[in-house]
């Protein structure tokens, strides 16, 4: 059996220009190899600037990687192919305020996949964007709105419609989950979680949150400046981590009322 | 003594269909010194609130309040100029996002100097300007940077979120604000820069006896100094008091609710199984349900629930319910 997703020695220098000295190679990502199954959760955690981001961007294909591979049910993934890896891996970002666009309604920015994916016609959009409104707890009436007469939070919604509308088998999240209101968060893991039992889609997650990653991940992966260091089970990492850095990031914080 | 004291505060706009009170009857007192949280998820009203302190409100609303006291002013019947200066003078505010605030195209160090007072240096031009960089340099070190060199020729976007929300702090406290309000000022950051930023303001409120108005979406991330939290839902009040009562005895459904909510206490939860939430959407403003509004959300709703409920004071805390939680109900949410 491949695996779903195949990452081998994916990595990603920056070079830096500098006048007074030669140029400086900054690797954001040294070469990481993983491998993820249909159906499974994986979680990237790391402190800031350890190279989170990095990862999430190339497996979605949002950046291309110095050098290294993606195979995707055992098929290389090609650099320039946007449209085989949109349908197939699609991103959330941390930040939907800047990923929706201010001009067009909810509505419209949810058709567009649509247009250039399906064969859709206007009233079969239609009713396609009513139903994944409601699927991610907004409203159908919600469509004709324009992302400024959103709160961030159901912003946050729209762009996990966004990533759902096509059915693709890995959603890569950016801390999509950190910003929102608890209600919605707890509704929006529930809803990710149901989607992965009824469509068999896999999650790459970038979190700092403990709480999220024990809950929903089947596997972590640890990056300390731009390193892997640590990959396993949940479970094994949780309770018996090999790093002194993995313990101090699974560490639950402290209630705030105890 | 309460320095913000605020009465049965209403703001109300126009929609399409028909006039709307963004924020309902709410109270808010805050004393000296104390760290009070406003916890609500999006939409509660929490900003708006800290705009309304702050005198920032869209002037076609109509903002009508019993009391609306600022250090025993009245800051609602007051001459608009005088009101900016009172606030200018006494209140300082940052947001979640430090680089909203901070000026992209300036150092951190011109735009602190910037924000130091001008009465607060004397002598000739020289000295005022050794004055101002040793005064930008213990502001920055008041809020734990250290490495001030650095920072000060630093532009905003060069720094990580964490310092650039203590810079946003060190400009804020540089007129020593008698209040500052925070709104949501953690939101997506990672846990040990969020714990850094606590600690700072923590410190800051006991040292300057600054009164601080926090403000978050998720009881997770109410301070633990935090003395006193109110809760609000979609405009209005839900619940308020004492922190410690408030979360030990929730009275309130919807205080219970973003207890179990804020997954403080995921091991009491099957991995992959579904989390505690409240159905259903926040209402939008077009769509506010009459009497108390978490009523279509609310699992202890029952017909009385359209009319809005009157408050109910207990010893440490009130609530506005008509069918609060059963005692046994309280308990076990306390464990
Ligand atoms: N400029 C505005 N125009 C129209 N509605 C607004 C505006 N600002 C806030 N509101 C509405 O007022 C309510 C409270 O908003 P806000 O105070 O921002 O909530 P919070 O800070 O608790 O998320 C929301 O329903 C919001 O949509
Ligand atoms: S008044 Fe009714 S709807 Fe509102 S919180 Fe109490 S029980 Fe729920
Ligand atoms: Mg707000």
């Amino acid at each position: 059996m491949t695996a779903l997703l195949d990452v081998q020695a994916l990595c990603k220098y920056y070079t830096h220009k500098s006048i007074w000295r030669r140029q400086r190679k900054v690797t954001a990502l040294a070469p990481v190899s993983f491998t993820l199954e249909r159906g499974e959760t994986l979680a990237i955690m790391g402190e800031t600037s350890s190279g989170k981001s990095t990862l999430a961007k190339l497996i979605a294909g949002a950046e291309n990687p110095s050098s290294g591979q993606l195979f995707l049910n055992g098929q290389p993934l090609q650099r320039g192919n946007f449209r085989q890896r949109c349908q197939h891996i699609r991103m959330v970002f941390q930040d939907s305020d800047a990923s929706l666009n201010p001009q067009l309604t909810i509505g419209q920015q949810l058709a567009e996949p649509l247009l250039f994916n399906t064969d859709m016609n206007t009233e079969q959009r239609r009713e396609a964007i009513a139903q994944v409104l409601k699927k991610v707890g907004l409203l159908p009436e919600h469509a004709s709105f324009y992302p400024h007469m959103l709160a961030t939070g159901q912003q946050q919604r729209v762009s996990i419609a966004r990533a759902v509308m096509l059915d693709p088998q890995i959603i890569v999240a950016d801390e999509a989950l950190a910003a929102l209101d608890p209600s919605v968060r707890s509704q929006i893991i529930n809803l990710l979680m149901d989607l992965q039992k009824d469509m068999g889609i896999s999650y790459i997650f970038v979190s700092h949150s403990p709480e999220i990653v024990k809950h929903v991940a089947d596997k972590i992966l640890i990056l300390h400046r731009g390193k892997m260091i640590e990959f396993g089970a949940t479970q094994t990492l949780f309770e018996q981590p090999q790093q002194q850095y993995t313990k101090l990031l699974l560490q639950v914080p402290a209630a705030a009322n105890n | 003594m309460n320095m913000l004291d605020i009465r049965n505060l209403t703001i109300e706009m126009d929609t399409s269909n028909g006039p709307v009170k963004i924020l309902d009857k709410v109270n808010l007192q805050v004393g000296e010194g104390e760290i009070h949280t406003l916890v609500g998820e999006s939409g509660s009203g929490k900003s708006l609130l800290a705009k309304a302190i702050l005198g920032f409100i869209n002037p076609r609303w109509r903002v009508t309040a019993d009391r609306l006291w600022w250090n025993n002013r009245d800051l609602l019947n007051m001459d608009a100029a005088l009101r900016r200066q009172i606030t200018g003078r006494d209140m300082a505010m940052i947001f979640q996002n430090p680089n909203s605030y901070l000026d992209p195209n300036s150092t951190v160090g011109e735009q602190l100097r910037e924000a130091i007072p001008k009465g607060d240096l004397r002598g000739t031009f020289i000295r005022k300007m050794v004055d101002k960089r040793t005064r930008v340099v213990r502001l920055l070190h008041r809020v734990g940077v250290k490495d001030h060199d650095q920072v000060i020729d630093s532009y905003p976007f060069e720094l990580s979120v964490g310092v650039a929300q203590k810079v946003s702090i060190a400009m804020a406290i540089a007129h020593r604000p008698k209040l500052l309000i925070a709104d949501e000022p953690t939101t997506a950051m990672e846990p040990s820069t969020r714990q850094q930023i606590y600690r700072l303001l923590t410190r800051l409120s006991i040292t300057q006896g600054m009164s601080m108005l926090m403000i978050t979406q998720d009881v997770a991330s109410v301070m633990p100094d935090s003395d006193n939290v109110t809760l609000l839902y979609c405009g209005q009040l839900m619940e308020a008091g004492n922190k410690q009562a408030v979360f030990d005895q929730p009275q309130h459904p919807y205080t219970e609710a973003m207890l179990r909510m804020s997954l403080r206490d995921t091991d009491a939860v099957e991995p992959k199984t579904h989390l505690p939430t409240l159905p259903g959407a926040i209402p939008t403003l077009q769509h506010l349900p009459i009497g108390c509004r978490l009523g279509p959300r609310c699992p202890n709703a029952q017909k009385d629930c359209v009319m809005v409920p009157k408050v109910t004071r207990l010893k440490q805390q009130s609530y506005h319910c008509h069918h609060p939680l059963a005692p046994n109900k309280r308990r076990k949410s306390a464990s």
